[in-house]
């Protein structure tokens, strides 16, 4: 297959090269007396004190849309963030970035391609969701409604939970991963949640024991091996390189990405155990030039532990197979043996804050290489993270690679 | 609702599965398309599929279900390879059990025309084991 890849058009010391230089969160878990609009006011302060700057210092506003209601979303489109931050007749541009899951990465492409264009100097990206207290019943039926084509499969009963039950099923086949091995995933993940005061699940242990004796949901999914829905929001702050070296602050680049789109609905998946990853892959470590063995972390989109694990196989980060029985044995748990996944305990354990597990998982990467995480999770030495996204019905496969920018 | 899907649900009343085909070039596309993703031509028509495949994935769905789907409760999703080279979701008829333990990935199963015909059915292909009596 060709590869429609090109070199960056921009390197590492140039001066309109994108780099973050700040990110904020809000605490994931059930805040029902918690504002929508008040949610994302503190992402955005918290991300601009993060990055020693001020609403004034942005012109351009990217929201990343709130599923919980498309009412509330409409404020976002409609430029609401702009004038709660103050920034009437300042703020050149507002509008919204959407592929699901995967917006944490497509995002970052289309802000960087802002910034090293020319078209924006600094770029503030709002996220924030409401759905751990949203109605649940309501969440499940909207959820079995989007990327669910209505003509072919709706009618079928199909839900997000039996998506990742036929994933799953076959990635177990062909991996030979057991219900053992999956549910400690999901354990490994807890690890890291615990360590992490803004997840859902920082104050609740996990253990196999209690995943495989939850109910059954979606054969083979136990209800704790399904992602819980969870209100929470990140933003993060992104300018340019000199704009970063002028106000001396530490950044963080985007040394290359790189995806693929496999298909719309999962009945049309041909490979639900390799998804889009391969190619993803491969796309992205020609862009940058990286290998796998040239990264220190790794933040990958893990709706379920078939999920991650697909995907932490197709990106070279574990053997063929072996995904799930390498992140259950504790290697990428804190203190172990391989590199690191998911420090902020993913969407798993911190909470799936709709589009935003994945911007939590990439603002989680972008943090540990900052060096802001909160003791003891932070990492020692993180200078190259990967951040991979996906989500919906796995329609696509995307991954971007950030390292620490240079100050000279 | 759209032409196509109205002859895809319609065959399925009749307890035939279709698979559209393209006029021009004779290639199959599932799910159908408007326009024929291979040459382009919106000259679509239909195939009748043979019925037969195998089983490439499938989940039992227990709990939580979307709106409408409660009182089906348990059910079986899968998607099945169809001998033709395409792809589908559709339903699992149960075992006598009322369960789905006698199904295997990658063994043939075949279209049940009877999930499809009956009064009130939903308009989705079901599948039963390869020979099994359901069929």
């Amino acid at each position: 297959m060709s590869l429609p890849v090109a070199p960056l058009n921009i390197t590492a010391g140039d001066a309109n090269d994108p780099v973050f230089v700040g990110v904020g969160e809000i605490v994931s878990g059930r805040f029902p007396d918690r504002s929508f609009i008040q949610s994302l006011t503190q992402v955005a302060i918290r991300a601009l004190k993060d990055a020693s700057m001020v609403p004034a210092d942005i012109d351009t506003v990217v929201l990343i849309p709130a599923l919980h209601s498309f009412d509330q979303q409409a404020d976002l489109v409609f430029s609401r963030m702009v004038e709660e931050l103050g920034l009437n007749r300042r703020a050149k541009a507002n509008f919204m970035v959407h592929s699901g899951g995967s917006t944490s990465d497509n995002v970052v492409r289309v802000v960087s391609g802002l910034i090293s264009s020319g078209h924006a100097k600094t770029v503030l990206v709002l996220q924030a969701e409401g759905w751990g207290s949203a109605d649940l019943r309501e969440m499940v039926t909207m959820l079995s409604w989007n990327g669910i084509p209505a003509q072919w499969e709706r009618e079928s009963g199909l839900n997000f939970n039996s998506i990742g039950g036929l994933i799953t099923q076959r990635y177990m086949l062909e991996s030979g991963s057991s219900a053992e091995d999956l549910a400690g995933v999901c354990v490994s993940l807890r690890k890291w949640a615990n360590l992490n005061p803004n997840a859902m699940y920082a104050n609740k242990t996990l253990s196999v024991e209690q995943v495989l004796a939850s109910k059954m949901v979606s054969d083979p999914l136990h209800a704790m091996e399904c992602p819980m829905m969870a209100d929470g929001g990140v933003g993060f702050v992104m300018t340019s390189a000199a704009n970063a070296k002028a106000k001396d602050l530490p950044a963080v680049r985007v040394a290359g990405s790189g995806g693929v789109v496999s298909h719309y609905s999962i009945g049309q998946e041909t490979d639900l155990a390799t998804l889009g990853w391969k190619i993803a892959a491969e796309r992205t470590f020609e862009q940058s030039g990286w290998g796998p063995e040239d990264i220190d972390m790794a933040q990958v989109y893990d709706s379920y532990a078939a999920v991650m694990s697909i995907a932490v196989e197709g990106l070279g980060l574990a053997k063929s197979g072996e995904g799930a029985r390498l992140i259950a044995s504790g290697a990428t748990s804190p203190g172990g043996s391989g590199i690191p996944m998911n420090t902020n305990g993913g969407l798993l354990s911190a909470g799936h804050t709709g589009v935003g597990g994945g911007t939590a998982l990439l603002a989680e990467g972008v943090r540990q290489v900052l060096g802001r995480a909160d003791a003891p999770r932070q990492v020692a030495d993180v200078n190259r993270v990967l951040i991979a996204g996906t989500g919906g019905s796995y329609m696509d496969s995307q991954v971007l690679l950030l390292e620490r920018a240079g100050r000279n | 609702m759209d032409k196509q899907t109205e002859e895809f649900r319609s065959g399925l009343r009749q307890g035939e599965l279709l698979i559209q085909r393209c006029e021009q070039c004779s290639r199959l596309n599932m799910y159908p398309k408007f326009a024929c993703p291979f040459c382009q031509s919106e000259e679509l028509g239909w195939a009748q599929a043979a019925g037969t495949g195998s089983l490439y994935a499938f989940t039992v769905c227990r709990l939580a279900s979307p709106a409408g789907f409660e009182e089906e409760l348990p059910y079986a999703l899968a998607i099945v390879k169809l001998d033709e080279g395409v792809q589908l979701l559709g339903r699992l008829t149960p075992d006598e059990d009322g369960e789905w333990n006698g199904y295997a990935l990658d063994t043939p199963v075949e279209f049940v025309t009877a999930g499809s015909t009956g009064e009130g059915a939903r308009p989705i292909a079901w599948f039963s084991r390869a020979g099994s009596s359901a069929a």
